[in-house]
């Protein structure tokens, strides 16, 4: 299992740079690449216990993956792959698959990674990969909110480094678990870095433009998975050391509520499924044992809305409203955005299920709170005129259909969630949400002040979140 | 003494991101802030002697800590290779903006 691991870390590099050598194997490449992770996901889920590599003594490289990270792993796989099924028929040249597989193994290496040095590199990697995806269509928007993305995200990996040094002078040693000797301004710095190259709370915000802005098959590859590489270490932090794991769940409440805020206001429907993002990752860190099955439902429903939001007429929700969508896309956007309300019979019921279900007494209460305002926001989405005839792209309906399978078919790993008392309660928070939409915010037009998705505040923002977590993790 | 000068050319790199208002400038306050992690990582690595770290007879000396050298060349082949890219954005965002303004080029490029 441990040379298989190691090959499955290095395979998709080899094949992403193979591309360059070999540029019209491209899609066979890409598509090989996203099939060995899921194959060895699965590998991972029929494996009793977990495995840890040690290279070079304590001082190097630690991997650990377990039936966590194969949740991470699968949603990486799945998503990589629909996005590669999507642009299929396209144009696009060998250079964006070659990146797209070098943002699948730098995610797959992050969530394989157990030290702070080998999730830097990972980290990086992706970010350098996900830059060059999204100035990919080479105009001056895209360069800015790529330039944007890479700017922010190296400066938060910059006060990591400082945290990761931190750690070193404390234990000798990279790996997370000397998170819990280490000193509270290391575990600040730390938690900085990985909040604002996961995208959440405050510290997220460049998220919805960088989200938005780019094409669509690169916004459902950026919010299925990039994110996750920097949600995933904090879920890992928290199941292995206990003194952090309070921070990761308040912060986790906190960006659930923040993002689905700005989403139930929001007019824009590519901005609005990126708001989501900041608060589906919110269930996520909230519940950290359960963490992964919610990935794993969020990534499929996150990617897969964001390809249909693609094939919509318009942006804007209320240009949507005139413009009746084809019968058959708009079937499509209920079933997922069915799932991510959490409706019985797709993957997100089991999921929000689970999470709250492990979820302390306090974050309970906000948490469905959160429910009630994803299903507010999704009933935009769900009440839009139908009978129109646009027409998809040729690589849509294959991307969407393996997504889509995802979601009905990942039930499987949460089948105890079936019952009455879950699927009423779960009813009775979409019922709440729809009727909370036609009652108020089908009418209201607030609209939100972008002041804090500006660059200054971003870079500012994060001398305030490190002092926050500082505070934070001093001991009482 | 040597850390607080370290982490004061961290800071020094910092508040420049914010306050500088140049795109090029902004990118060298960056490079200046990672001088200053990647000095904060030599510090570190010399807490017990200054020697390097090589074996030889006889002497048995103060060494420096290697790992945390090792580790950061990868962080300087990285920030170098970012600095790259952003600079080359800089260069294609100049054509349409040549004063480098970053709040001009917001405002330009956000819907």
């Amino acid at each position: 299992m441990n040379t298989l691991t190691l090959a499955w870390i290095a395979l998709p590099f080899f094949a992403g740079f193979s591309i360059y050598l070999f540029p019209k194997l491209d899609k066979y490449l890409a598509i090989c690449g996203a099939i060995a992770s899921a194959a060895y996901a699965f590998q991972l889920f029929v494996m009793p216990s977990a495995v840890t590599l040690e290279l070079l003594d304590n001082f190097s490289v630690t991997l650990l993956v377990d039936r966590l990270s194969g949740y991470f792993i699968l949603t990486n796989a799945l998503v990589t792959a629909a996005v590669i099924i999507y642009c299929w028929p396209t144009d696009k040249t060998a250079f964006f698959y070659a990146q797209i597989l070098m943002v699948h193994g730098s995610v797959n290496a992050a969530f394989a990674s157990a030290d702070f040095i080998s999730l830097y590199v990972a980290l990086e990697v992706s970010g350098i990969a996900a830059f060059l995806l999204i100035a990919y269509p080479r105009t001056d928007r895209s360069i800015w909110v790529a330039l944007r993305y890479l700017f922010i995200s190296n400066t938060a990996m910059l006060f990591y480094l400082v945290g990761a040094v931190l750690v070193y002078k404390a234990s000798n040693s990279f790996s997370f678990a000397g998170l819990g000797a280490a000193p509270p301004e290391a575990t600040a710095l730390i938690f900085m870095g990985l909040l604002v190259k996961g995208g959440v709370f405050v510290s997220g915000l460049w998220l919805p433009l960088t989200h938005s802005e780019a094409e669509t098959p690169v916004s459902a590859l950026l919010s299925g998975i990039v994110v996750k590489a920097g949600v995933y270490p904090l879920v890992r932090c928290a199941l292995m050391v206990e003194e952090v794991a309070l921070i990761v769940e308040i912060f986790g409440v906190g960006t659930a509520l923040l993002g689905v805020f700005y989403a139930v206001l929001e007019k824009d429907s590519k901005r609005m499924l990126a708001f989501h993002t900041v608060s589906q990752l919110g269930f996520i860190l909230a519940a950290p044992s359960v963490g992964g099955f919610y990935a794993l439902a969020h990534g499929l429903v996150k990617s897969s809305l964001f390809l249909i939001a693609g094939s919509l007429p318009s942006r804007n929700l209320k240009e949507l409203k005139q413009k009746p969508i084809d019968t058959k896309i708009w079937i499509a956007l209920v079933i997922a955005s069915l799932s991510i309300s959490g409706f019985p019979l797709l993957v997100g019921f089991g999921a929000k299920v689970l999470t709250v279900k492990n979820l302390g007494p306090w974050e309970t209460i906000a948490m469905n709170v959160a429910a009630v305002g994803t299903a507010i926001s999704f009933a935009k989405f769900i009440f839009l005129p139908r009978g129109g005839s646009t027409t998809a792209k040729p690589g849509f309906w294959p991307a969407v259909l393996l997504l889509l399978a995802g979601l009905i078919g990942a039930n499987a790993f949460d089948v105890q969630a079936y019952t009455l008392g879950n699927m009423l309660k779960a009813i009775a928070i979409i019922g709440v949400g729809w009727s909370a939409y036609f009652l108020i915010f089908q009418r209201t037009a607030i609209k939100l002040p972008r002041m804090l998705e500006e660059f200054d505040h971003l870079v500012g923002f994060m001398s305030l979140i490190s002092l926050l977590l500082f505070w934070m993790a001093l001991p009482t | 003494m040597l850390e607080g000068l370290v982490l004061a050319t961290v800071f020094c790199g910092f508040f420049g991101i914010i306050f500088k208002k140049n795109l090029i400038m902004k990118i060298v306050c960056m490079d200046v802030m990672s001088t200053g992690v990647i000095a904060y990582y030599v510090v570190v690595a010399s807490r017990e002697g200054w020697l390097t770290p090589i074996i030889s007879k006889g002497k048995n000396a103060a060494y420096a800590d290697p790992v945390p050298q090792a580790v950061i060349l990868t962080a300087i082949v990285i920030g170098f290779s970012i600095q790259a890219l952003m600079l080359v954005s800089v260069m294609k965002l100049a054509r349409d903006n040549p004063t480098l303004e970053s709040n001009e080029i917001e405002m330009n490029n956000t819907p």
